[in-house]
């Protein structure tokens, strides 16, 4: 009985390994071919790594920045703007508090601050309002593009972003990587082991019954705020760092296209969550996107960039089919689909036939 | 819990009160309240009356050409207004698209050389039509048939005809600064400054205007559409299609967005990377502020558009006047001011339909 118990749960364990890294594991596969057959490395050396890891930090925040949000039927267009707003801010402080020269380690510290208040504040205005959430994203996304407009007067940080300690955190991928680390390790403890977190997955799953229950929504509301601000603080500090410039000329929702990048590793880290734990399905969602940046990275000389914008969009569309359509795939994949319509066929001539007598 | 879900969208008419003689002090509190609504709903109208005098007045006092200024507002509104009208059966269905800026830059990009092509003018906005209707009918067929959530599609469509029209633009067309543009010929130009009269577009508008109130007030589509926006699950029970209500929401919001596309080239006779970059959310922008719900339903209308974008524009040349002194940041003073005043006249507008918990 033991035994069976045992091969039971080796089953079980196989299965849910298998699901979660299939999709990560076919990307790196398939990439590596396309690389390979034309004569090119995926990652070829240490700075593309660094790339990557930028690239894996940035969506991977984004992603859960957004689906914390989203997950609960609140819309939020506003994440780029305070990703910018939050950098912005915290680079004109740290660049004179530091005399002229920006600390990265006090940099990321108030992006995380900032991020979190401009998170409250966009949660503020949506709890004190009471209009729906994705009006309410509309109007923050203007006013915080409106204020770093105000004070970039719609030019380019450069000076601010740029110091030795800020070359360091941008060119280090294990900076990067730790940030990761500390990110997930946070944001799985906060919304799978707290109070909060069974209170937030309540809500998201029933909202009249939990706030009939006497779980409270407004708290538990600006905390996710909150947190997705901060979220984007850090996706500010990491943009900053990589790039050494923060442009504040963005009018007229310009800084929206960042949310539009999460949605495929969104829908695949939710796909992999299944079988292990949505926050790890976002991780390794944003490792395949920041793949294929780097395979787009060493095809720079064959594809533009509608092509690029092009496959991703494909890509987007193509899992979401595989997403709402599993069965039918699954049918279609095991030849059950063929042997259905053979018989919907065959019935429907049986039923001529009737008629026809 | 997926039952749970359901039941808590279902909105469970009550049955029809017992005929009792109300007391004196309720009647007076049911009028109050009913005073109420309606000074609410005429809040947007009657914004846009004030706006409308505001504006004037500065004109006035700081001696611009009204003629002038009056045109240039038309020439902004009224493309705004053209999609947005279009737009209001998809969010009538509570559904909404991401990617009704990119289809109007497309749009705008195949009329753009069918002119240059044909110089017929009439040639052009049939192409803008019938490419715009196309895009929307690809969206909404793509989430019917694939059983997709109508805004997915709309976002991978937002990605895909943006990367098309920048990849002709950028072979076809010329650089200008830091984008790549289509423009007509300057000996083509005549032909497009024949239609380039604000009277013209208005009545083009009225009339596109009176066929979409025609089909959403006194038709089945326009009633069904509200009855799926507004409750979806008892819309479906009761035999209404989503899929073919949805297609001609699409179909409608096309044709707005083909007639918005033919403006900006006769108005702006050239097609750049970075035209209608954000008429997607500035028909948000008007649906909302022209006092509509975003969730759609029985409280649509058709003049939200008209009336919403045109305030939006109205306040923005407003504050374009008053902060003529702010220099380099002036622009994000005015998009700052815009917001805020938007969201007052969003919270005012809604304040009849206050839920309990936080809406969603």
């Amino acid at each position: 009985m033991s035994s069976l118990l045992n091969k039971q749960n080796v089953k079980k364990v196989g299965i849910r390994a298998a699901g979660t890294l299939s999709i990560p594991l076919a990307f790196v596969v398939v990439l590596l071919i396309v690389c390979a057959s034309n004569g090119k490395t995926l990652i070829g050396n240490e700075i593309e790594f660094n790339t990557f890891m930028i690239n894996v930090a940035v969506i991977m925040c984004t992603t859960i920045a957004l689906s914390i949000n989203l997950g609960s039927g609140r819309f939020d267009f506003s994440l780029g703007s305070m990703a910018t707003l939050s950098s912005i801010i915290a680079a004109k402080i740290s660049y004179s508090a530091g005399g002229g020269n920006t600390n990265a380690f006090f940099m990321i510290f108030l992006c995380l601050v900032v991020g979190a208040v401009l998170g409250l504040i966009s949660g503020g205005l949506y709890v004190l309002l009471k209009i729906p959430p994705i009006i309410t994203s509309l109007g923050v996304t203007l006013i915080y593009e409106g204020i770093s407009y105000v004070i970039t007067e719609g030019t380019y940080l450069t000076k601010e972003p740029y110091s030795d300690s800020m070359v360091t955190a941008g060119s280090n991928w294990w900076i990067t990587l730790l940030i990761v680390l500390a990110v997930l390790a946070i944001i799985y403890v906060v919304f799978d082991h707290t109070k909060f977190g069974r209170e937030y997955r309540s809500l998201k799953e029933g909202q009249n019954i939990s706030v009939n229950t006497g779980i409270k929504e407004i708290p538990n509301a600006l905390i996710c705020y909150s947190v997705c601000g901060a979220l984007m603080g850090i996706v500010g500090f990491l943009r900053a760092a990589n790039t050494h410039m923060i442009g504040g000329s963005q009018l007229n929702f310009g800084s929206i296209s960042l949310m539009f990048t999460a949605f495929l590793p969104m829908f695949i880290g939710g796909f992999i969550g299944r079988f292990s734990n949505d926050k790890l399905g976002y991780f390794l969602a944003a490792i395949c996107m920041a793949l294929i940046n780097s395979m787009f990275l060493q095809f720079t000389n064959e594809l533009t960039q509608a092509s690029t914008s092009i496959i991703n969009a494909v890509l987007l569309v193509a899992f979401l089919i595989f997403l709402n359509n599993e069965q039918t795939c699954k049918d279609l994949v095991t030849g059950k689909l063929f042997k259905k319509w053979w018989a919907k066929f065959k019935d429907r001539k049986a039923k001529m036939a009737e008629n026809k007598q | 819990m997926e039952n749970v879900k359901e039941n808590e969208n279902i909105n469970i008419t009550p049955s029809a009160p017992v005929e009792e003689p109300a007391p004196k002090k309720n009647n007076n509190a049911r009028k109050k309240e009913l005073i109420k609504r309606w000074v609410i709903n005429l809040l947007p109208i009657a914004a846009l009356g004030i706006l409308f005098a505001v504006y004037m007045i500065l004109l006035i006092v700081n001696d611009y050409k009204i003629s002038m200024s009056l045109t240039a507002f038309i020439n902004q509104a009224i493309i705004i207004a053209f999609v947005a009208t279009g737009a209001i059966f998809i969010f009538t269905l509570g559904s909404f698209d991401i990617s009704l800026g990119a289809s109007t830059l497309f749009s705008a990009t195949i009329g753009v050389i069918v002119y240059i092509s044909t110089g017929s003018v009439f040639a052009m906005f049939i192409v803008c039509i019938l490419v715009a209707v196309a895009c929307s009918l690809l969206n909404s067929v793509i989430a019917a048939v694939f059983h997709l959530p109508m805004f997915v599609t709309t976002v991978a469509m937002l990605s895909v005809l943006t990367a098309v029209a920048s990849n002709i633009i950028q072979t076809e067309g010329s650089a200008t600064g830091t984008s790549y543009a289509i423009s007509v010929p300057y000996a083509m130009r005549a032909g497009l400054e024949a239609f380039n009269s604000p009277i013209l577009k208005l009545i083009v508008l009225a009339v596109f205007a009176l066929i979409c109130v025609f089909v959403f007030e006194f038709t089945k589509i326009g009633r069904k559409q509200k009855f799926l926006g507004g409750n979806p699950i008892c819309a479906k029970m009761s035999g209404i299609s989503v899929s073919i209500f949805g297609i001609i929401a699409f179909v409608m919001a096309g044709i707005g967005v083909g007639l918005g596309a033919g403006m900006t080239i006769v108005y702006a006779p050239s097609v750049s990377t970075t035209t209608a970059g954000s008429i997607g959310m500035s028909v948000f922008i008007a649906i909302v502020f022209g006092g509509m719900p975003i969730s759609g339903g029985a409280r649509s209308r058709i003049y939200a558009a008209l009336v919403g974008g045109t305030s939006y524009i109205l306040l923005q040349n407003i504050l374009n006047i008053l902060l003529q002194s702010m220099g380099g940041a002036r622009d994000g003073w005015v998009q700052l001011i815009s917001a805020i005043t938007f969201l007052a006249v969003v919270f005012v507008t809604g304040m009849n339909y206050r839920t309990k918990n936080l809406p969603r």
